[in-house]
Parts: C-alpha cells; structure tokens; sequence
C-alpha cells in the first residue's frame, strides 16, 4: 500500500507556473517512476479539458480518463506542492498537485487518506505550512480512520 | 422521495399494509418478467416458424432435424431415437435451448436484480448461477423456480454481504467479494439441483395426476383451474403431452375423437387476455400485445401471452373462467378433435376438427375468447385510470415514486407501466431498477459517486460521504465510485460533478441526481447525510 505513494514522488517546491505546466510534472513524475506510459499524461490533459479535477482547498488530482487506463503499467500516486497558487479555473488557486494513476483498488486506501485529510482546513493548513517534501510525505502518511 | 415515503409510513393501516404488500408483489413479478418480454416474443417467433408443425419447418433451428443427413456441420447435435429405435445425432436447434435455459436464466437474473438492487448485477449474476442448478435438476421447464429461486439466491447473498460489509480492508474488497458470490452460488446451485428442482418436478407431477382424476370423473371444466395455471408456469407441455394427449388419444380410440385435446391447445383463452390489453392496457404492454396475439392465435405459441399474466397475475381468472368456458361448450355440442392441435394454433386446431364437430370446437374458441376478454377488460380497466395518470405526468420515476409515497395507492399496473416504458426506450436494466424503486420504497440505501475516469475524484468524494456517512451514525447506506459511463442504473442517489451530471443522468435515469461543485467540501454532502439519516430513522420508527 505504501508502495503507491512513495517520498520520492513527493515534491516541494514544484517547478510549475501554469496548470498545463503542473499536469505535465505530475505526469513525468509518474512516468518516471514506471507507472504510466507517456501517452496517460496527455490523456490527463485531456481529461483536465473535459472536466476540471480541482477539488477545492487548494487541491487537484489530474488523473487520465477511463479509456486511458490502459495506458497505466501500476498504480502510482504523486503529489507536487507549490509555494505560489496556480490558477485552476477562474477563482480556484491549487497549491497542492495530487497526480493519479490507478487501476485496480490499490491506489484507494491512499487518496482516501488524502481525501479525509483535505476536508479538515487545519489539516490542509498543515500540509501548506510543513517546511518541505518529507514533512508533506509524513503529514499523509500520518491520516488515520479510513 | 424517500423522505417523503418513509414519514407516510406510518400512518398505514393493517389491511393497507397488505394490500400494499400484494401490489408489491405484482410489481416484483413484473420487474421479473417484463424486461424479458422480447426473449419471450424472438423465441415465440422462432418456435412458431420453425419448428416440425412450424410455418417454415427447419430441422436445423428447430431442432428436430437428423445432423447426419442434412450436413449443415459444426451446429450442436445431441442423440435422438428414432421411431423405429435406432439412434441419430439430432440438432439441438434453437427452441429447446431458448426455453429451458434462456427464458428462466433471464427470470431469475431480473429477479436477483430486483431483490439486491443495491448492487444490482451482483444479485443478477448469483442468482443466475443457482437457477442452472435447478433447471439441469429437472426436465420441467423451471419458469416456477425461476420466479422463486432466482430472488431468494440474491437475498441470501445480500445478506451475506452485510456480515462484513465495511469490515474488510481496502484493498481486499474484490476478492472477498469474488469469491464469497462464487462460493455461496456454487454452494446454493448444488442445493438447487438436489433440493428445490425435485419439488417442482413432484408439483407438475401432481398437477397432472389431478387433471387426470378430474378427466376421469367427467368434472371437465374444472380442469381449466389447474391447466390454466400450469400453462402460464410453463407446465403446459407436460400436463397437455403428459396427460392430456395421452388421455384423448385414449378416447379417440373408443368414439372417434376428443375435447380433452383442446383444454390446453384452445387458444381462446390467451387471446382474449391479449385482446384486452390491445384495448385497455398501456405503454408497452399495449403496443406488444397485437404482435402476441398474432404469434399466440396464429402461430400457436401460447407461450407470447404467459407474461401478460404473470405481470399482472389476476388475469389467471380470466384465463380459467376463458378455458372453463370452451371445455363447457365442447361438452355441450359433444365436440371434439380427432388428434392433438400442436401448436395450439387456431389452423392446428381447425385442420384437426372432425366435420360434425366444427360448428362446437369454433364456438369453444369463440366463446372462451369473448369470456377472458371481457374478464381481462375489466381488470385492466379497474387500474387503467391510475396508469395513466401515472403515465402521463411525465417523468416516470417520479410519478411512481409519488405513487409510492401513498403506499396504499400503489398498483402493480403501475410498475407494468415501469417496465413497459423502460422496454420501448434502450434500458432494460432501467426497468428493473424503476420496479425496485417501488418494491423497496423509502430509506437512501446506495449512493454512487462518478466521475470522468472513475479512479480520482469520485474515489475520494466517496471517502468523504462515507467518513461523514459513519460519524452521522449511518453506517447501512452502500457509498460506490464509478466512471461514468460504466454508470449502471438503481442507485438511490447519484453524485457527480456539475459538468457530468446530465451524462450521468442518461446513464442512471431513475436514480436522484445531485451535482458538486467543490468534491471536498460541498454542502450538498451534508444534505445528503441528513437525508439518509432522517430516512433511515423514520423507517425505524414505522418498524417498531
């Protein structure tokens, strides 16, 4: 289960500007850790055209559509944090960049995890706050009671 | 709705409560057999057609042809005897094997639907696997154990569900899942096959052993009340061939021919019932009803109008006072036919009539129509009047759930509105679920989340309604994410995101549709909370 998310695929500071800058390195994270095949990060693209994956509290999940799915070689998580707020859509800032490739049920237990952790403002505050990666890395994996 | 369903509750009477028990059992029975109906009619069809007294007999669809000398190669054979006692490879064909597996196979997977809506292709799939064991566990056509023990191995699999429901870890959900339908399908097949299909085989069984009492103590047109039945159950090959046949033959022998040919194959009876629902039924039961009649009269496959009586199951008195009436007349006239009419056609019947027996057998057809028409016409009309209503307001998910919500109110012609209306759009499986909805009227017990792809953002709002669902103290409401378009129907609440909903609404048209903004943090999650805790409390309430 930790395997899917994993401290490596945990960056803070992103490089990012831009949200297509910002689903491009979630993606290549992914990639690089052998989860996807390339083509997924454009089908996170698209999916991000279709339907915005902005879940408030200043996070997203860019994830690839359905049909994508067979372009994911395992389950992987990874989660990018910005020091300046992206702009998402109009009116919604995104500082934290949650990538996803899942099959299978495995990848669940985790963005359960970070789903309960992002309905709590004091959690997200934490999240915002933690001086860097490994702090980011441990508040997560620190959630309880899913 | 189910707020609205569950607070009328209890203000229900006792005799209400019956009452309404009844209607909800006529729309479980149409939920079961109206999705099936085009099953029904291809198979009429092609039984009509084909087979040895078809219109166009095919030895190779119709499954009586001898494989060995009509070549067509590949197609499945099993060994036949000939008449002179030597053995052929004959073509299974298609009718057989539509009959005895295809029919109750999809009986009981409606069935199962209906009984674990919740998780609608779970109940289907087991209940599927347990009716196989019945039907190989009887050479009677397993309509009846279908109807019985395709809803009763989807409850039993519910309930197993429910001992470890949100006590597995995540992760481990599938297989459980997997294996735990696997195991108790396999396990209630073989109860199945050695303990229920022998019960049905004993009461056909029994059935014909009263016809055959009541044929030899010239109480005639009591007959109907058994064969009548027997029939819609499917159990007509095996009183007629079994016991009637057999016994007219007898009497062939001694005076030339016999009415007991014609209790069964009389296709009066059904006629009129169909006749009736040209004129007074509605939706697509309506509109089915003349190419039925057309295969029943005709073709002589009463099988076409079964349904229409199992969906609305008192017009089996109008199919026995029918038959009743058309074996009375043959007594009356003296008349009878030389032979066996099989198919029970209205020409089978005519090219089997002795001369001075024409103008009897003719009125015992005629007659036996006229009495179930105007029977079956009055009880549609009695429910007409409320289908309609229903009908013609429009969004027909509310109209029954608003039907619903008066309980007392509810009519199985209603559902059969259901059901029709889901066969002439695309979705079988929405008819299903739209009967389940009255059947298991009231508390919020399933909510899906969707989303584009199914594996992020409907994931986690799942974990957050079901995190806020167990802290609210509801812990009995089923929270699922799926993909969109792999969106089934039956769901009592769907979520999705606003951009979706209009697509996920084509996909579960009789689920409630709630659109989010915001996944993380929408109001509507804790409306949503409130309104499955209020159900569930006021359904308590009514219980205790």
């Amino acid at each position: 289960m930790t395997d899917v998310l994993t401290r490596d695929r945990v960056v803070a500071p992103g490089a990012a500007r831009t949200k297509d800058e910002a689903i491009r390195e979630a993606g290549t994270l992914l990639v690089n850790a052998g989860a996807v095949t390339p083509v997924y990060v454009d089908a996170m693209a698209e999916r991000e055209r279709s339907v915005s994956t902005y879940m408030g509290s200043y996070l997203a999940i860019p994830h690839g559509t359905d049909e994508a799915k067979s372009e994911i070689v395992q389950s992987a998580l990874c989660l990018v944090r910005y020091d300046e707020p992206i702009e998402w859509g109009s009116g919604q800032p995104v500082r934290i960049v949650v990538g996803i490739a899942g099959i299978g049920e495995e990848h669940l237990s985790i963005l359960s995890k970070i789903a309960l952790l992002f309905t709590d403002p004091e959690q997200v505050q934490r999240v915002l706050d933690a001086p860097g990666a490994d702090e980011v890395f441990d508040i997560i994996q620190q959630v309880n009671g899913v | 709705m189910s707020v609205a369903t569950a607070s009328a509750a209890p203000a229900v009477g006792r005799g209400k409560r019956a009452q309404v028990r009844v209607q909800r059992f006529g729309a479980f029975l149409t939920g079961m057999i109206m999705p099936n109906l085009p099953a029904f009619l291809a198979w009429g069809l092609i039984t009509s057609i084909f087979i040895a007294t078809g219109w166009i007999p095919n030895g190779i669809l119709g499954g009586f042809g001898n494989a060995d000398v009509m070549g067509w190669a590949g197609a499945a054979t099993q060994l036949a005897k000939a008449s002179d006692g030597t053995t052929f490879s004959q073509y299974v064909g298609l009718v057989s094997p539509m009959v005895t597996y295809l029919l109750p196979l999809l009986i009981a997977n409606a069935g199962g639907r209906l009984v674990y809506k919740e998780r609608a292709e779970r109940g289907g799939v087991v209940a599927s696997i347990v009716v196989i064991g019945m039907i190989v566990g009887s050479t009677v056509p397993m309509f009846l154990g279908a109807m019985l023990v395709g809803p009763a191995a989807a409850w039993v699999i519910k309930k197993i569900d429910s001992i470890w429901a949100g006590k597995i870890r995540p992760g481990f959900e599938m297989l459980v899942d997997m294996f735990s339908a696997g195991i108790a399908g396999a396990a209630m097949t073989i109860g199945a096959f050695f303990g229920v299909a022998p019960i049905v085989t004993h009461l056909s069984d029994w059935l014909g052993s009263i016809v055959n009492w009541l044929a030899n103590h010239q109480l005639l047109p009591v007959m109907s009340l058994i064969v009548e039945p027997a029939k819609v159950l499917f159990l007509n090959n095996a009183i007629g061939n079994g016991v009637l046949v057999p016994l007219g033959a007898q009497q062939v022998i001694d005076k030339g021919q016999s009415l007991l040919f014609l209790v069964e194959a009389n296709p009066g009876p059904g006629f009129g019932i169909l006749l009736a629902y040209m004129l007074f039924g509605v939706g697509a039961a309506r509109s089915t009803a003349p190419g039925a009649a057309i295969i029943q009269a005709i073709g002589g496959i009463h099988e076409v109008y079964f349904p229409f009586v199992l969906m609305k199951p008192t017009l089996i008195v109008a199919a026995i006072l029918g038959g009743a009436t058309g074996v009375a007349t043959n007594v009356v006239f003296g008349s009878g036919l030389r032979g066996p009419a099989a198919p029970g056609s209205i020409i089978a019947v005519l090219a089997a009539t002795p001369r001075n027996s024409y103008v009897g057998v003719i009125l015992s057809v005629v007659l036996s129509a006229t009495v179930s028409f105007l029977i079956a016409g009055v009880i549609l009309r009695a429910s007409r009047k409320r289908d309609i209503e229903a009908g013609s307001s429009g969004d027909l998910g509310a109209a029954i759930a608003q039907t619903a919500a008066n309980k007392g109110k509810t009519s199985s012609s209603l559902a059969a509105l259901a059901g029709a209306q889901g066969i002439t759009s695309d979705g079988a499986a929405a008819v299903d679920q739209q009967v389940a909805t009255l059947v298991a009227t009231g508390p919020i017990r399933s909510i899906i989340f969707a989303c584009d792809g199914g594996m992020g953002s409907s994931a986690m709002g799942a974990s957050i309604l079901r995190d806020k669902l167990r802290k609210a103290g509801v812990p009995d409401v089923t929270v699922q994410f799926k993909a969109v378009a792999q969106l089934e129907d039956g769901a009592d609440i769907v979520i999705s995101q606003r951009e979706l909903t209009d697509r996920a609404r084509r996909h579960a048209p009789s689920s409630r549709h709630v659109s989010v903004d915001n996944f993380l943090s929408s109001p509507a999650y804790d409306e949503v909370v409130a309104e499955a805790k209020a159900s569930r409390e006021t359904m308590e309430r009514s219980q205790s």
